[in-house]
């Protein structure tokens, strides 16, 4: 029974991230790896063992540990992708500025 | 000959105690440069002081600090072809006829940097010990890895000829604190920088952006990270990577 909650759950991450994506509210390159999560996620809830099958692999004796560090993995990547794009459209939105400032005192001068 | 076009660029924020009477001796002292004031926002007056006394004033869409409107000052000097600018503070530090000495140095010497150096002699100008001290750990830093002497790193009295002005109105990422770091890099990169003494005022009304506790120790810890990087990234732009 808690396998198809689980089911349901990542279906339901799996269409909003494609709702999202249809109505243009999210881009279809920034939900690349949402809808990866969200597929991972699927397969974990319909088979659920693979995760210790994984973690023997891995010799980690407690399988939701290493599902613990890929979600950790998983979101420090996210978050340093995010950082990195927040750091280029400062220097971006700037450069706009900083142009918009000097275009205005130029029109200005030629009044 | 084609007469030499000098730019003053003047970041201004809140200085509408100060602004006038460093408009008014710059026109005295070194007629012969245009003005251009960078307002970052002012909540004061001093959009209207400074277009009341008829000089060219950048008003900013948002605040942007200090380096990005010495930045937009230097974009604009080569989006109008200038040949100098002359970075100069808005708050009464600076003096003009010191300016025109940064300006024949830099023609004598050809130099592509003059700093105006408060430290290169004692000129009088009475600094608290700490500032002191963390000038010396740049001059320090700097001597050791460009293996030339800058005594005042700090300074942003600063006359930059055509290549550094192209070199800076182009460059992305410029720094937050353009001092030590960009020093470093421009001599790492072949500029010529050359420093000569100046007297210098102490500011006359309002606050320094380095002013209390906490923000010069945010400053040493940023420029130092800075400098770190500039060591790391500039033997790459030299390589053309």
């Amino acid at each position: 029974m808690k396998k198809i909650y689980f089911i349901i759950i990542a279906i339901f991450v799996f269409f909003y991230i494609i709702t999202e994506v249809r109505k243009r509210k999210f881009s279809v390159k920034e939900s690349f790896w949402w809808v990866m999560a969200s597929i991972v996620m699927l397969l974990l809830a319909i088979f659920p063992y693979s995760i210790d099958k994984l973690a023997g692999f891995f010799n980690v004796d407690y399988g939701p540990s290493l599902l613990f560090v890929f979600c950790i993995v998983f979101l420090t990547f996210i978050n340093f992708k995010n950082s990195k794009k927040i750091a280029e459209q400062q220097e971006k939105i700037i450069e706009l500025a900083q142009n918009i400032a000097i275009i205005k005192e130029q029109q200005n001068e030629k009044k | 000959m084609k007469k030499e076009k000098v730019l003053f660029v003047i970041p201004a924020y809140n200085e509408e105690e100060n602004i006038e009477s460093v408009l008014k001796e710059i026109k005295k002292d070194a007629p012969f440069g245009d003005i251009l004031v960078i307002n970052d926002c002012s909540k004061d007056k001093t959009e209207e002081v400074v277009k009341k006394n008829k000089v060219k004033c950048i008003n900013q869409i948002f605040n942007m600090r200090y380096a990005m409107n010495v930045q937009t000052g230097i974009k604009y000097a080569y989006q109008s072809n200038y040949d100098y600018v002359i970075q100069f503070d808005a708050d009464g530090q600076h003096i003009a006829k010191e300016a025109v000495k940064l300006l024949e140095e830099m023609k004598k010497t050809n130099a592509d940097i003059i700093i105006g150096s408060r430290y290169l002699k004692d000129m009088g100008y009475p600094c608290p010990l700490m500032r002191r001290i963390g000038t010396k750990i740049f001059e320090i830093i700097i001597k050791f890895f460009c293996k030339k002497k800058i005594a005042d790193p700090l300074s942003g009295f600063q006359c930059l000829n055509k290549k550094v002005i192209e070199r800076y109105s182009k460059m992305g990422n410029y720094p937050e604190f353009p001092d030590a770091n960009l020093v470093i890099e421009m001599l790492l990169l072949g500029y010529k920088i050359e420093e000569i003494p100046v007297k210098m005022r102490l500011r006359e009304n309002g606050e320094s952006m380095h002013g209390g506790i906490i923000k010069p120790i945010k400053y040493m810890i940023n420029m130092f990270y800075s400098i770190v990087f500039v060591l790391i990234q500039t033997p790459m732009i030299k390589k053309g990577k």
